[in-house]
């Protein structure tokens, strides 16, 4: 009896040996939300490169449909990876895919925002849930990316800035397919988020409230991958 | 190696247990006259139990929904004038607020490929989420709501009954009251009747001639079997200066949306007064009227509208008449549609 089971410990050590020497690595990645390079935080100031002084109060949104393409092109779409990123809530930075390996060299596509599938699937659950405040009740739909915040520089109540940007109907479409190469040599992988390149374009004395799906809302969704430093 | 049994009939004993705890679900049959389409929904991620149903009931008459406890889905939509608010043009809400447009009436909503008068809802589960966060109608959130019902024993023990679970989520909320409101399905009017040979259908001369009278002149938007194209259309009224509604356009930002709104179906219309988006017209009577000689030019008119509808004043009351065989008795005191006393 004792001899078999000191059989079977053999067997899964050895399973574990092979394992941690092959090439695979789990897919694990944090991001990390900075302001010119600075680590960003709630209600401190920023200054944008328009010169405009800035706190930021919120800033969340959606990375949603991982996908993983091999080297040699096969690709491998996660299940129900969907993710609700508070930038201001330190776990949900942490993206764990504690099923999912992958090579060096590999690449990961995913959504930054919802896709029309989604926006027009009724009540979906976990991060998807209506009841996470990211979602349009006068219009269905969901906002897939919400930054708010402060500047003297907007003329609004309180001097308030509010993007709140989604929208999945054509020509508005605001939902962007994004990719990089998994090549970091450390784990977990981080993924620089530089919310800076958001005022980029933007000058906030004119424009500091897009609360609609619009033309408006679709020229901002276009720069959101350039925040990621990933590749459209 | 006795112990390895002891465990076992242990384990063989929570399991069969377990067995007992489940809960039986009763099915509830979501049942429509054959030669109707196919409806729009689909109904997968409904339990389609009689608990889940029994719960979107309870949701539906309960004010909890609302931000002080006040206003229910009901306070708009009663059940006997076909699930709309009589008697008030536009609908109001929380705090005695007056919203912009009159309540629509709920039934066959399985067949709606979209919601509200300007169609800004795309799907029946997310319905809930304008009255909820509307400021004149609920002003509440599904945050808060989903709050209140985990803290709320009667409705854990409810939702426990539909997911073996009692925790109360977002989504669930809100495919327990599709599962209510999907189930109001009205297809017993003398009319149904007559198309389907039946008894207490037999039509009168004057019926027959006033359903005549809509096939020619108004069952191209208002569409049999359902009574609507679920199409939007401006069908030239006077723009309200008070309200200045656009509709459709205010959804798509599209020009030629302007003035569109909603067809809405004509079943149990005799009961769903007053009528239009804004509820300008109390009685059918003024209906006729603005479709006769009301229409208004625009570029956006419904083509339909274009030439005039022309009714001698007893073509009019043949109209009347056959529209009075849309109202359904069954649907609109059918108890399981009630408010739940007995459940």
């Amino acid at each position: 009896m004792k001899k078999q089971f000191f059989h079977l410990w053999l067997l899964f050590f050895m399973g574990f040996l092979l394992m941690s020497y092959s090439e695979e690595k789990r897919l694990h990645i944090i991001i990390q939300p900075q302001f010119s390079s600075e680590r960003v935080a709630e209600n401190t100031w920023y200054v944008t490169e328009n010169n405009d002084s800035i706190q930021f109060s919120k800033l969340r949104f959606y990375l949603t449909n991982f996908e993983i393409e091999k080297k040699d092109g096969t690709r491998y779409s996660i299940p129900d990876s969907n993710f609700l990123v508070d930038v201001f809530s330190e776990e949900t930075l942490q993206l764990k895919f504690p099923d999912v390996s992958y090579a060096k060299g590999d690449e990961l596509l995913f959504n930054i925002g919802v896709e029309k599938e989604m926006n027009t699937a009724g009540a979906l659950a976990g991060a998807l849930d209506p009841s996470n405040g990211m979602y349009w009740s006068w219009q269905s739909g969901y906002i897939n990316f919400k930054l708010e915040g402060k500047s003297p520089s907007c003329a609004s109540r309180k001097n308030k800035f509010q993007f709140h940007i989604g929208g999945y109907t054509a020509p508005y479409e605001t939902t962007k397919r994004v990719h990089f190469i998994l090549n970091a040599p450390n784990e977990p992988i981080t993924l620089p988020l530089q919310i800076d390149a958001f005022f980029k374009n933007i000058q906030l004395k004119d424009e500091y409230q897009i609360m609609i799906p619009g033309e408006k809302a679709s020229v901002i969704a276009a720069t959101l991958p350039k925040l990621f430093s990933v590749n459209e | 190696m006795n112990r390895i049994k002891t465990y076992s009939i242990c384990f063989v004993g929570i399991f069969i247990c377990c067995g007992f705890a489940v809960i039986q679900h009763k099915e509830v049959l979501f049942d429509y006259p054959e030669y109707w389409p196919k409806p729009a929904y689909d109904f997968s991620k409904l339990s389609m139990t009689e608990e889940e149903f029994q719960l979107g009931r309870h949701l539906f008459y309960d004010p909890i929904l609302s931000r002080d406890n006040t206003i229910s889905c009901a306070s708009c939509h009663l059940q006997a004038t076909g699930f709309t608010h009589v008697d008030h043009d536009l609908s109001h809400g929380i705090d005695g607020n007056i919203g912009t447009r009159n309540s629509m009436t709920l039934m066959n909503l399985a067949w709606s490929t979209s919601f509200m008068w300007d169609g800004g809802v795309n799907h029946i589960e997310v319905q809930a989420l304008a009255p909820i966060t509307s400021e004149d109608e609920m002003d509440n959130s599904l945050e808060a709501i989903v709050e209140k019902l985990n803290a709320s024993e009667k409705y854990k023990t409810l939702f426990y009954r539909v997911h073996n679970d009692s925790v109360v989520t977002g989504q669930k909320t809100l495919l327990a009251l599709t599962q209510f409101v999907v189930m109001l399905n009205s297809y017993n009017s003398k009319y149904d009747k007559y198309i389907r040979n039946e008894a207490g259908g037999e039509f009168t001369a004057q019926e027959k001639n006033g359903l005549e009278l809509f096939r020619t002149n108004c069952a191209s938007c208002h569409k049999e079997p359902l009574f609507t194209s679920q199409d939007f259309k401006n069908i030239g009224l006077a723009v309200d200066t008070t309200l200045n509604d656009f509709g459709r356009m205010g959804i798509t930002a599209n020009k030629s949306d302007s003035l569109k709104f909603k067809v809405p179906t004509l079943r149990n219309i005799q009961f769903t007064s007053p009528y239009m988006h804004d509820g300008r017209f109390e009685t059918l009577q003024e209906v006729l009227q603005h479709y006769t000689t009301g229409i208004q030019q625009s570029n956006t008119l419904a083509p339909e509208l274009k030439n005039d509808i022309l009714l001698t004043p007893n073509e009019r009351v043949d109209l009347l008449v056959f529209l009075r065989t849309l109202s359904d008795t069954d649907f609109l005191f059918n108890k399981r549609f009630n408010y739940p006393n007995n459940y």
